[in-house]
């Protein structure tokens, strides 16, 4: 599905991503682990097309260069990224928003589009599954949520935008433990033998409650280490101090 | 220039039979507008738009006779699917009106000569008192409540092009009442100069909410001069949304002259190419336990300039007055460009008063993190310009005016 071929990226002219390597097959479930600065959010911004970066390298998703579409197109495509930030739209209804995304999505992809009342059942729907209370959604995208009601909020869009790759920029980051549960169960429900995901963590609890197929370690702009789950047991006693 | 002004004026007098009286106070506003002739940007409440505009234009006639021109209603642009009353104005002067849902016993429309002894020191309004023929009054009588809003369409005429257009509306509120009025110009392309002046009189105990809406693409050049006075437990909502016309100057003179009176306006300009707009209210807190509150938005792109100049003054006796004033900017190109000027001018020793202003671009991780859930470039720009402007509309406190002031505006939160 996805392939990473020697990505090497800059941002004002500091290099950031100095030529990484990997590879993700439908269906699986990679984890990223590595200390701050590592180059870990820029990955995941790089996918997802923000703007900004000087970038060389090949990044194939479903035979297609991703490097030569726009943010949205992306999106369509069926790339997600779970925001570590997820940013306060002012003025901007969740519900509509919600919609407008659903529906911008799946007129790219030549698919029908939503009316109200069906967008309506798909909400209520997802939003009973991951324990989402519907009130958040007739307020203002993000603003005023707590931290929790902002992770849960982009997991709710994940799974009402059912992507192909979703990748979680430290989703765990500022959750408690019942709504790490729920976040969890969120992305567990969401697996399919067609859906991937990129996990992005600072720390091995995450991963107790979703399970990883493959652990890798980045450091310096780069993959250093690839195992399985057990990588990050590993990691979580020894630190990244050992991994050179 | 001002040749043509005095012409013009000399044969309205000439032509127009004016009482002494009237024609006294006509003689006294034209000369004062004669010594001091259109503002400029020596004069501190002009120092950031350019007048020059005004002056460049070539003005011929002024005087025109609603007669001689075949108007239909159809010209008008009647909103539909809202129930209202209507009175129509064509050329800045009465031409009709329709009142379906109350009773015209009880909202009085009459059209006569203008006294106001009182000379103003404003050149513009001058100008207006020197050459209006007649001023339109609306008055609600005491302890009448009006069931549905008042619109008033106002339609230029082709006749009208290249002109100084003047239209004066008096509105009084008698004690306990309360009327909706929506002032709504939506004119075709002509390049005149449309010089309006309202007086606004809210006794005890009532309420008026006035909606002024400015959304036709024009040439025209817009200067609107608002002076509001407030009884004892009055209320004034005003709200303004100005965009197409070249150039608009809105001017509010507002004066909460009672106890427990209260002042709410909130406004819009959204502006594009060379459009030039402004905002300038001063806020007069001449009583104790007064209220006044004003939230302006501004969204400007390609070479557009905002201006918004918001005073509130508080007389010594004005104590536990609450006075706010806020005014954002959204700078949407590199060459746009936004004023602000905020005064607190305060005698009093126990008020709260508070102003701020900011003006900022739109924020590129916004539209990164709209546009990562499918959404283009512009649709996610568009999002958040609106998602900017709603605050104000959604100050709105009548549901049916803020539904058809989001339907005229485009301003609401679905696509």
């Amino acid at each position: 599905m996805l392939s990473i071929q020697n990505l090497k990226a800059k941002i004002d002219n500091k290099e950031i991503l100095k030529g990484l390597n990997l590879k993700i097959n439908a269906g699986e479930v990679h984890a990223i682990m590595g200390p701050n600065g590592s180059g870990k959010s820029t990955l995941s911004n790089i996918l997802s097309g923000k703007k900004g970066y000087e970038i060389e390298g090949v990044v194939d998703f479903n035979n297609e260069n991703l490097l030569n579409l726009e943010t949205e197109e992306r999106a369509h495509k069926g790339i997600f990224l779970a925001f570590q930030y997820p940013l306060e739209i002012p003025g901007v209804n969740t519900n509509t928003f919600l919609k407008t995304s659903l529906n911008a999505i799946k007129k790219a992809r030549g698919e029908k589009e939503l009316d109200a009342l069906e967008f309506l059942k798909l909400i209520k729907e997802k939003s009973k599954e991951l324990k989402f209370d519907e009130k958040i959604l007739s307020r203002q995208l993000n603003v005023g949520f707590s931290g929790g009601e902002k992770k849960k909020n982009e997991i709710l869009q994940m799974s009402i935008l059912n992507p192909k790759l979703s990748i979680l920029d430290e989703t765990d980051s500022g959750l408690d433990i019942d709504a790490l549960r729920i976040v969890s169960e969120g992305v567990n429900s969401l697996r399919t033998k067609d859906n991937s995901f990129l996990i992005i963590t600072h720390y091995q609890r995450l991963l107790d409650y979703i399970k990883p197929d493959f652990v890798h370690v980045l450091k310096n702009g780069q993959i250093i280490k690839s195992g399985g789950p057990e990588l990050a047991m590993d990691l979580e006693k020894k630190g990244y101090e050992d991994f050179e | 220039m001002l040749d043509i002004f005095q012409s013009n004026f000399d044969k309205l007098v000439k032509e127009k039979n004016f009482s002494p009286e009237e024609l006294k106070i006509k003689k006294l506003n034209f000369d004062n507008f004669l010594k001091n002739g259109f503002p400029n940007k020596k004069l501190e409440d002009w120092k950031f738009l350019d007048l020059n505009q005004i002056l460049n234009s070539e003005f011929e006639n002024f005087d025109f006779d609603q007669a001689k021109f075949d108007t239909q209603i159809e010209f008008f642009k009647i909103i539909k699917d809202f129930d209202h009353n209507q009175i129509f104005l064509l050329d800045g002067e009465l031409f009709k009106n329709n009142f379906e849902f109350d009773d015209l016993d009880k909202i009085k429309i009459s059209n006569r000569e203008y006294f106001n002894e009182k000379i103003n020191k404003n050149s513009l309004v001058n100008l207006n008192h020197a050459f209006i023929k007649k001023s339109i009054k609306i008055e609600v009588l005491k302890g009448y409540r009006a069931n549905k809003p008042i619109v008033i369409y106002n339609y230029i005429s082709d006749q009208a092009k290249s002109s100084v257009i003047n239209s004066n509306i008096n509105i009084e509120l008698g004690e306990n009442s309360a009327l909706e009025l929506i002032n709504l110009s939506n004119s075709p392309k002509c390049s005149n100069f449309l010089n309006s002046y309202c007086g606004i009189n809210i006794k005890d105990n009532a309420t008026l909410k006035a909606f002024n809406i400015n959304e036709g693409k024009t040439n025209t050049i817009e200067y609107n001069y608002n002076e509001i006075d407030l009884s004892k437990n009055s209320h004034l909502e005003y709200f303004i949304y100005s965009t197409g016309s070249t150039f608009a100057k809105h001017e509010i003179n507002c004066s909460l002259n009672q106890p427990y009176g209260s002042a709410v306006i909130n406004g819009v300009l959204n502006l594009e190419k060379d459009n030039q707009h402004e905002i300038k209210t001063v806020i007069n807190h001449n009583d104790e336990n007064c209220r006044s509150y004003q939230l302006i938005k501004n969204a400007l792109n390609d070479n557009s300039k905002g201006v918004y100049q918001g005073k509130i003054f508080v007389d010594q006796k004005a104590q536990k007055t609450d006075g706010y004033q806020l005014s954002r900017a959204l700078l949407l190109s590199e060459e746009t460009e936004f004023n602000a000027k905020p005064e607190l001018e305060i005698y009093a020793d126990d008020v709260k008063c508070s102003h701020g202003s900011t003006s900022g671009n739109i924020d590129e991780n916004a539209i990164f993190y709209l546009m990562s859930r499918g959404l283009s470039y512009n649709q996610s720009r568009q999002l958040l310009i609106n998602g900017f402007l709603q605050e104000v509309i959604e100050k709105i406190s009548t549901p049916e005016i803020k539904k058809l002031i989001k339907k005229i505006t485009g301003i609401r939160d679905e696509n």
